[in-house]
């Protein structure tokens, strides 16, 4: 389905580099669609801005805010000049009849976003801290294509700071699960990156401390 | 094409963990999606209406099914494709429309339990988070970003706990936007304090009441609302009983004036202040809006003598100097 979006040029809207478009927190009553440049979703988590997402042109964010005036749950801020389209639910509608291919993308956008969410949430909701962090490899092997040779190895671009932000566990408490495993070989903890020896130990350990409960 | 299909009670038309392609409308019959609670472990049962849609979500996303579809008594359905489906929905955007609200509410529901399980981002409170997001940017010297984020605080909460914070180091940021950009400049103090360190000394101190209404003025001033915020200013600084805040208020107004393009009314009302109070902190500002306001005026003899008398004078900011460096310049080009 092709987009045609000439008639939407009334609601383009262009920012600045390094320009934030909202706040994490404020009451959102717009989403955008992208049409030029690039934008960076970050939260600010205590004293560092964690980078969540950058977004390309095609692509739309600020989608929470369609049907419900709720806070802002990230900061969308600008990488270059940036372009976008601004649709608020007086003019939805509009867009709706106008270009159907924009709703049903964001109604694509809403099923992987609601996959993601409960696939966190069913991380979280293991008490064993182990079992937890062995969770968030699972859900980030999910999220990553298949390697090409049929290896149980895994390798991960991610640290042990993102792993705790995923399990909902403190740093401390992350970086001793993984020392654990380290000990036992199952893990490698490099610089930019963890390899996972075996997935399939880790498929089956979580599974077993989930059916325990 | 859509085709019609029928299912004999206790069957099962699709299992959790099958990826398909498929979506279904039921127009007879009795269905359930069953699926267990990833909390509790408890089975939870969710009857199909007639007329709805069901298995849209991993149809669409690709997803594992997340539930079994059981037939309960002899039903029949319609079954799609998702191109299919696109097709009928492009025709029909109330359909899109209907479950971008279902899948919306879920998301919403989703977003609460996940942080509700998360100990480390202890649910603050939206009007905390934004006054939080300005103080981080403030203290990566990131002044557009900390200006913005105070700027939203102001206007959502005009009457919030750390207005009157957030008024000053809204100021502070364009201030130091101005005198050093992005990434220079002194660090500014009391920035990072938490909310409720913010909160302390004001339930010691409790801010007067001319005081609240000043800020709140001020906020809706910087929503633009020039004449709501004349309207306040005008009766503190009639009626209030907080000297300190009479007098901002008092330098307000003429801000208002401006702001409104009554040109004649700021000058006069500058000049009265002025007269009335020639040792207030906001003189070279009083006199820079003065001077603007005879240069919008085509007064521009009396708006550089205004400007030259900034220059001149001690106590003028560096951001001031440039303003008005930079509109004698304009004046004399």
């Amino acid at each position: 389905m092709e987009m045609n979006l000439q008639a939407f040029e009334r609601f383009a809207v262009s920012y600045q580099p390094d320009e934030i478009i909202f706040c994490e927190y404020e009451p959102g009553d717009a989403f955008y669609l992208i049409q030029q440049g690039r934008v960076q979703i970050s939260k600010i988590l205590g004293d560092i801005e964690k980078t969540i997402d950058v977004l390309q042109p095609g692509e739309i964010f600020g989608e929470m805010a369609i049907l419900e005036e709720a806070p802002r749950s990230a900061t969308a801020i600008t990488v270059d000049a940036v372009k976008c389209l601004e649709f608020n639910r007086a003019n939805f509608e509009i867009l709706m009849r106008g270009n159907p291919a924009i709703a049903l993308k964001l109604l694509k956008l809403f099923t992987k976003r609601i996959y993601d969410q409960r696939r966190r949430f069913m991380v979280l909701t293991l008490d064993d801290v182990q079992a937890r962090v062995a969770d968030v490899f699972l859900m980030l092997n999910e999220g990553q294509p298949e390697p090409q040779d049929e290896t149980d190895e895994r390798v991960f671009r991610t640290t042990a700071e993102d792993v705790a932000h995923w399990a909902g566990l403190s740093p401390e408490d992350t970086r001793n699960v993984l020392n654990h495993f380290v000990s036992q070989r199952r893990l490698e903890v490099m610089k930019d990156r963890i390899v996972l020896k075996n997935i399939n130990e880790f498929i089956r350990f979580v599974s077993s401390r989930r059916k325990s409960r | 094409m859509p085709r019609p299909m029928s299912f004999k009670a206790n069957s099962v038309i699709y299992f959790s963990g099958d990826v398909s392609d498929k979506i279904y409308i039921l127009k007879s019959g009795r269905i359930s999606l069953n699926s267990t609670d990833i909390e509790t472990g408890q089975e939870i049962h969710d009857y199909i209406q007639t007329g709805e849609f069901f298995g849209v979500k991993s149809a669409l996303g690709k997803y594992p099914r997340e539930e079994n579809a059981v037939v309960l008594s002899d039903s029949a359905v319609i079954l799609f494709t998702v191109p299919e489906f696109e097709a009928l929905a492009s025709q029909n955007t109330r359909i899109i429309m209907k479950m971008l609200k279902v899948f919306s509410t879920q998301l919403r529901r989703m977003h609460v339990k996940v942080s509700g399980l998360l100990a480390q981002d202890k649910q603050v409170d939206p009007e905390t988070g934004l006054f939080n997001s300005g103080q981080y940017y403030l203290s990566k010297k990131r002044y557009e970003q900390a200006l913005y984020a105070f700027r939203r605080y102001l206007t959502y909460y005009p009457s919030g706990r750390m207005n009157a914070k957030a008024s000053e180091f809204a100021q502070k940021a364009e201030q130091f936007a101005q005198e050093y950009g992005a990434g220079k400049g002194p660090n500014i103090s009391g920035v990072g304090s938490t909310a409720e360190e913010i909160d302390k000394p004001d339930r010691g101190r409790q801010l007067s009441d001319s005081a609240k209404e000043f800020y709140a003025a001020v906020s809706v001033f910087s929503q633009q609302k020039y004449t709501d915020a004349l309207k306040t200013f005008k009766m503190i600084a009639e009626n209030g009983t907080d000297e300190e805040y009479r007098i901002k208020s008092l330098f307000e107004i003429g801000r208002c004036y401006y702001s409104l393009k009554q040109f004649d009314a700021c000058i006069k009302h500058f000049t009265g202040l002025i007269q009335r109070y020639p040792k207030i902190p906001e003189l070279p500002d009083a006199l820079y809006y003065v001077g603007q306001s005879y240069q919008e005026k085509g007064d521009t003899a009396r708006a550089g003598g205004f400007y030259n008398k900034i220059v001149s004078m001690s106590g003028a900011g560096e951001a001031l100097l440039r303003k008005v460096r930079r509109a004698i310049k304009a004046l004399e080009g």
